[in-house]
């Protein structure tokens, strides 16, 4: 049966050819511009670390003064980063800041390149599931006793290196030499859940280095680093002193009480530093600090853009309009029919038989508009890479818009189908007959 | 006259046509008056002006990476070099780039910060550490006042008795429209800075921030510190290719132990800055311009199914004297009934949409002439869209209401 109500729906949309290509079209384009949109929409709503998600804890402490900032910063102090490592060591966690060096390898082949490095600890590798394609990451130890150890990336290490297993050889970093421990293989999580402050859809660092190196080395910052009080800082060490924050701090939490437990530390170290005279504000030490998943984190760095949901939301009204385009054109093809209708339902055609025959040809006509529309988005999608730059991980298409985009190409005309096929099939055979 | 009558009463026999029509306009409206009113809001942000010589003026950005370099005397002699090549009109270290999107800003009192006193209210800017020469080689307009005098400028890292150049919108936020010459203002406790002079334009570093065209110039520098510098360089727009090339051979011939990133032109950085703007302005503007395609197909695509519905009814009037022009009248009267109710009803859910935007989103109210001017657009669409099919229609025979079909 469903199949020859494909065959009628096939001579159908033939016979009215202008008019399929009219609903063609329109579909096409509600449904291109739609996933386009979803598309990138869907792209920056993505939550790489999946089930890690709810482990990864981004921590935030509230160490700035009464009326100042109204919010939590997302990042701390250089200070309670130190203090926090040292504090609860039974924990996975991780101090960390962006940065960047110029890198060289003794060899003449490689020109000196300025890039990006992240300073962290260890536990940085294991914590966020970096893969290791040689050695391992610096010890725990380095974490304590600062050793000029490096892990850089698989493409790096072809770029210097050629390729192959090059753990123990030297790689210069603004002329130091360092010692390359690990090399990891692609890695390149996007959104960028570790660091979403400094582009939330930048690369991934290839370079990383002990956090342990950053008061001998001084570590330029390639971040923000944002005070609330008026303090001197105009050397490194008076910025390591300060209340300045420009620090990321994460700890893995694997349970509900590994969870409470830490939260306890977190407030036990604020009832101290408060009495210190730090941690000022009118809060209590419990209400001080804050731990984020992955997912919070991504929300509170606000990586989805404000443009983006207006996009969204205008592109699926204009959806909604395409929707009742289509719903006056398939009533005026329909209605066209209804003569025919009429002879088909005296020889004996049942309403249901009218209705999905009609229905069927609805939803051919659906699908059609989506599969044009899935080539239009991905036209557009390639537009926005070349004409303005959008960066890579957000304009491929998902694979699951392959499903969704024709699912709502078709559920569209079928909404915009279910009157008009009403309609018809309720036609009075009679007076259609009498009229011829 | 327009025998509005009978045509409300044949619009009202069969309604789902005319009902689908409204109910587009209605969507149409609040849509396209949302959406053109953001990419109006957008270009204005787009064309705020920087003050600076955009084709003519570039940025180097210079890290230098080798051991014990005096980064200092390194900087002079570097803008020594630089403006000793011939094409070179001048050059100038630079603590920011404006619309770069990254750089120094910091907030500002009117009198020194005292803790215990509330509500000092702060001004916030971007701040800018640099010489005489800055104002010169960006190509920035000083209308009152005067320039920073050599002997103003301040290398020490504790300087007294700074001097300030600030932008007209920032003395505007601070004092008001009067002259801001001569006048001190405040960063925390006891640092403080007099003004000499006001610019036309200063922006900051940030397009996306609030106090984007609050800038402020003081003379002294702690900047020199760093391994980074950044010169600005004015040139001819034709030499700039080559210049490029010539100011690295020639720093690096000084010293090897640097990298170059990025020279740009300002009017490339602003590209840049305003790339998710320009975005936004074409996404919009291509939602408006398919919908009124798509919305004007099907509204003569239902004209066209009309017509041919009301063959015999047109041959009829026809045959009983009406006018070729009473016919198309009366498809657009009946157009613009549907469109004056259409244009009503969507002017209330664009309101509501925006004050919904506005609610969710960094936007301000939508403004009514956005509504109107929409409406004025849509009538213009609908009206030669109804046309083109009901020409057709005036020219249906009177003979045809004689035959049987």
């Amino acid at each position: 049966m469903f199949l020859h109500y494909l065959d009628l729906a096939w001579r159908s949309i033939r016979k009215t050819p202008a008019l399929s290509l009219l609903m063609v079209t329109a579909i096409a384009i509600g449904i291109g511009i739609t996933t386009t949109t979803l598309n990138i929409y869907q792209m920056m709503a993505l939550n790489p670390t999946g089930e890690r998600s709810e482990q990864l804890h981004a921590v935030q402490l509230w160490s700035h003064g009464p009326d100042t900032w109204d919010e939590f910063h997302m990042q701390i102090t250089y200070q309670d980063a130190m203090n926090l490592r040292n504090l609860a060591p039974q924990f996975k966690q991780l101090a960390q800041m962006r940065s960047g060096m110029v890198i060289q390898v003794d060899s003449d082949k490689f020109e000196p390149e300025l890039r990006a490095v992240r300073v962290t600890d260890s536990d940085f590798f294991s914590m966020f599931s970096v893969p290791f394609l040689y050695g391992t990451s610096w010890g725990e130890q380095v974490d304590k006793d600062a050793a000029y150890h490096v892990v850089i990336s698989e493409k790096y290490n072809q770029k210097m290196f050629g390729g192959g297993d090059n753990v123990g050889k030297t790689v210069y970093l603004n002329r130091k030499p360092y010692q390359v421990v690990g090399i990891v293989d692609n890695w390149n999580p996007q959104p960028k859940f570790f660091d979403p402050m400094n582009g939330a859809f930048r690369d991934a660092e290839e370079v990383f280095v002990p956090f342990s190196l950053l008061p001998i080395e001084k570590f330029q910052v390639w971040g923000n680093i944002s005070g609330w009080k008026h303090e001197d800082t105009k050397n490194f060490s008076d910025t390591v002193k300060s209340e300045k924050v420009w620090i990321q701090y994460w700890v893995e939490l694997n349970s509900q009480e590994s969870r409470q437990q830490y939260k306890q530390i977190l407030t036990g170290y604020i009832d101290e530093q408060k009495a210190l005279g730090r941690f000022t504000d009118n809060k209590t030490s419990a209400d001080s600090s804050r731990l984020n998943t992955v997912a919070q984190w991504l929300s509170i760095a606000e990586v989805i853009k404000e443009d983006n949901r207006i996009l969204v939301g205008l592109s699926f009204l204009f959806l909604s309009v395409c929707l009742v385009n289509i719903l006056g054109l398939i009533l005026t093809k329909f209605l066209k029919r209804t003569s025919e209708v009429g002879v088909r339902r005296a020889i004996g055609a049942s309403r249901m038989h009218i209705f999905s025959q009609y229905m069927v040809e609805v939803g051919i006509i659906g699908l059609l508009g989506g599969l044009v529309g899935l080539a239009l988005a991905s036209g557009m999608l390639y537009l926005l890479g070349e004409k303005f730059g959008m960066d890579s991980s957000l304009i491929s298409m998902s694979n699951s818009m392959w499903f969704i985009a024709p699912f709502i190409a078709i559920m569209t005309t079928l909404v915009a189908g279910i009157f008009p096929a009403w309609k018809v099939c309720h036609t009075k055979p009679s007076v259609y007959l009498k009229s011829q | 006259m327009l025998n509005i009558k009978p045509i409300i009463s044949a619009l009202w026999r069969s309604k789902s046509g005319p009902v689908l029509l409204l109910l587009q306009i209605i969507l149409s409206v609040a849509i396209v008056a949302n959406a053109s009113f953001i990419i109006h809001e957008r270009l204005q942000k787009m064309n705020r002006e920087s003050g600076i010589a955009e084709a003519e003026v570039f940025t180097v950005n210079i890290y230098n990476f080798g051991e014990n370099v005096d980064y200092d005397l390194q900087r002079r002699k570097d803008i020594e070099a630089i403006k000793n090549l011939p094409d070179v009109k001048n050059a100038s270290l630079v603590s920011m780039i404006p619309m770069s999107g990254s750089g120094w800003s910091s907030s500002f009192t009117r009198e020194a910060f005292d803790r215990n006193k509330e509500n000092q209210e702060e001004v916030s800017a971007g701040i800018f550490f640099n010489d005489h020469n800055f104002i010169d080689t960006l190509g920035l307009k000083l209308i009152e006042g005067r320039n920073f005098r050599i002997e103003e400028i301040d290398y020490s890292p504790n300087a007294k008795d700074v001097k300030a150049i600030v932008s007209r919108a920032f003395a505007t936020a601070m004092w008001g429209e009067g002259p801001a010459v001569g006048k001190t203002f405040f960063n925390g406790p006891d640092e403080s800075a007099e003004v000499v002079g006001v610019l036309e334009y200063l922006q900051g570093d940030s397009v996306g921030r609030s106090t984007f065209q609050h800038g402020v110039i003081f003379s002294y520098d702690f900047v020199r510190a760093g391994k980074n510098a950044i010169y600005a360089v004015r040139a001819n727009p034709k030499d700039i290719p080559q210049l490029k090339k010539d100011i690295k051979d020639a720093l690096l011939a000084d010293n090897p132990y640097r990298v170059f990133q990025g020279f740009e032109t300002i009017a490339e950085i602003r590209v840049d800055a305003y790339r998710n703007d320009a975005l936004m302005v074409t996404a919009l503007s291509m939602i408006i311009v398919l919908l009124l395609v798509i919305a004007s197909l099907g509204l003569s695509g239902m004209v066209m199914f009309n017509i041919q519905k009301r063959t015999k009814q047109i041959g009829t009037r026809r045959a009983l004297g009406a006018k070729k022009r009473d016919i198309i009248q009366q498809f657009l009267v009946e157009n613009y009934l549907i469109c004056s109710l259409g244009a009503l009803l969507g002017g209330i859910l664009a309101m509501q949409l925006g004050s919904q935007l506005m609610r969710h989103y960094d936007l301000p109210m939508l403004d009514l002439s956005y509504v109107f001017v929409t409406v004025a657009g849509l009538f213009v669409v609908t009206t030669i869209a109804v046309l083109l099919p009901a020409r057709k229609a005036a020219a249906i025979s009177p003979a045809i209401a004689t035959r049987s079909v």
